[in-house]
């Protein structure tokens, strides 16, 4: 695809994006029923979700991508693991901060080394390694290299993690929608829910394409540099 | 020459060569007798029962010291240009990396014992009735974080970062190993029963698997240029 439409078309989804985020704030500060037990604080988990169901797809494609670049060395690849990483660490820093804020009031602690909370902590310092390695190679292709192992080893180690911390203690509210039983929420929830899975993905897969195409003009610009150097 | 061969000669050759400089050993192994001091220094025994938290402390002390030495895997050979022979000597790149990891396990696990026996001394701790269990969790989760820092130690040794970029690359995968092997390790101490310790040894196992799969798998990958 054309640089100028792919662009065009990151504005369009990001866009959609953000009016889905604002529908998703209407229908979670007016809308949909307050959850019984938790109470109004149970309302973060609209917005706490789906942003850890992107960062986690996000990673999925940064792993992805860095493999069948490392096995193809198509420059495309590359390019669309790194956009996926950069999109992925918005969300779970996201994550990070939504998840606190409602733990202060249901758990009464911001922290706690609880598995889900340890698990995409550590997936932001495996991002953060991502683009510390990317940043500190001078040799570009080597970078890129070294930033997909840096990629796949992670993906591989995080079921690993995420055994060792689930059976290590755990307080976490179970799962309510992915799990063999069917989801466990009201219809106006799953719809809310819904919503702000469907907004959140938007907003990754506009910015991602509009930073793809960015990524692609750049890399361009710096060949015809070197061309005429 | 056959695999085996071709590992054993990057192994012997590696161990050679610390053989003789005695560079890394050296650092390791005075790091953790001195990390020993200060933790002892650190821990309020009116408070704390050194027994108590020395399990951990074994561990943190394997993985620091462990990263000092191991982040310079490469570092001598990178210096004379030697590893660019390595590299193009006939040796498959993932011997290579089997060679290196179990050179640095060698060393590693020379260490770990020896930092065992020295927190046992500076802890007064017992050892249990099982003490060849306790070998083979040092082993296991040795292996392990020998492995996946080998693979990172090729990674941050070719970045301008070096190797302060490599606790930063390891730290985060190594939760399972200091889970599985600090429970091993404390419940061994306390004289627990073998059943409470097959699990957790099962994952260090698995933890050890992947990380020399991963590192076999990834590793011409990051020294071809």
């Amino acid at each position: 695809m054309p640089i100028h439409k792919l662009r065009r078309w990151g504005v369009v989804l990001a866009s959609l994006g953000v009016l889905g985020t604002l529908v998703l704030h209407a229908l979670v500060f007016f809308w949909v029923p307050t959850e019984a037990s938790q109470g109004i604080i149970q309302r973060i988990f609209y917005i706490h979700v789906p942003a850890a169901i992107v960062a986690f797809l996000a990673f999925g494609i940064v792993a992805v991508s860095g493999a069948l670049y490392l096995w193809l060395g198509d420059e495309r690849l590359d390019q669309a693991a790194l956009c996926a990483a950069e999109g992925g660490m918005v969300f779970t820093t996201a994550v990070l901060l939504t998840g606190p804020l409602w733990g202060k009031i249901a758990w009464g602690t911001y922290w706690t080394w609880e598995p889900r909370l340890t698990l995409t902590l550590l997936l932001w310092f495996i991002y953060l390694g991502y683009f510390l390695v990317r940043a500190s190679t001078e040799n570009p292709e080597r970078g890129k290299r070294f930033s997909a192992v840096v990629g796949i080893v992670g993906a591989l180690d995080i079921p690993l993690i995420h055994v060792s911390v689930l059976w290590f203690r755990s307080m976490h509210p179970g799962p309510v929608v992915f799990k063999t039983s069917g989801p466990s929420l009201a219809a106006p929830m799953s719809v809310t829910l819904g919503v702000g899975f469907l907004s959140m993905l938007l907003v990754f897969l506009g910015v991602f394409a509009f930073r793809y195409a960015l990524e692609t003009a750049r890399r361009a610009a710096e060949l015809r540099a070197r061309a005429n150097a | 020459m056959s695999y085996v061969r071709q590992v054993y000669a990057i192994v012997w050759k590696d161990l050679l060569l610390e053989l003789r400089t005695k560079e890394r050993i050296a650092a390791m192994g005075a790091f953790a007798v001195l990390a020993g001091v200060l933790f002892n220094y650190a821990t309020d025994q009116t408070i704390v029962r050194p027994q108590d938290v020395a399990a951990g402390l074994i561990w943190m002390t394997l993985v620091f010291g462990g990263l000092l030495g191991i982040g310079r895997t490469f570092h001598l050979e990178a210096q004379d240009g030697a590893f660019q022979g390595v590299l193009t000597s006939p040796a498959p790149k993932d011997a290579v990396f089997l060679g290196k990891t179990l050179a640095n396990f060698v060393l590693l696990f020379i260490v770990s014992l020896l930092v065992v026996g020295v927190f046992m001394l500076f802890f007064r701790l017992e050892l249990g009735s099982n003490p060849g269990m306790l070998v083979l969790t040092l082993a296991l989760g040795s292996l392990g974080f020998v492995a996946l820092g080998t693979l990172f130690a090729a990674v941050s040794s070719g970045t301008h970062m070096g190797e302060t970029l490599l606790p930063i690359l390891v730290f985060p995968l190594l939760v399972p190993m200091i889970i599985y092997g600090v429970t091993a390790t404390s419940r061994l101490f306390a004289d627990r029963p073998l059943a409470e310790i097959s699990g957790n040894l099962r994952m260090l196992g698995a933890f050890a698997v992947l990380g020399v799969a991963a590192g076999s798998l990834l590793f011409r990958y990051v020294v071809e240029d």
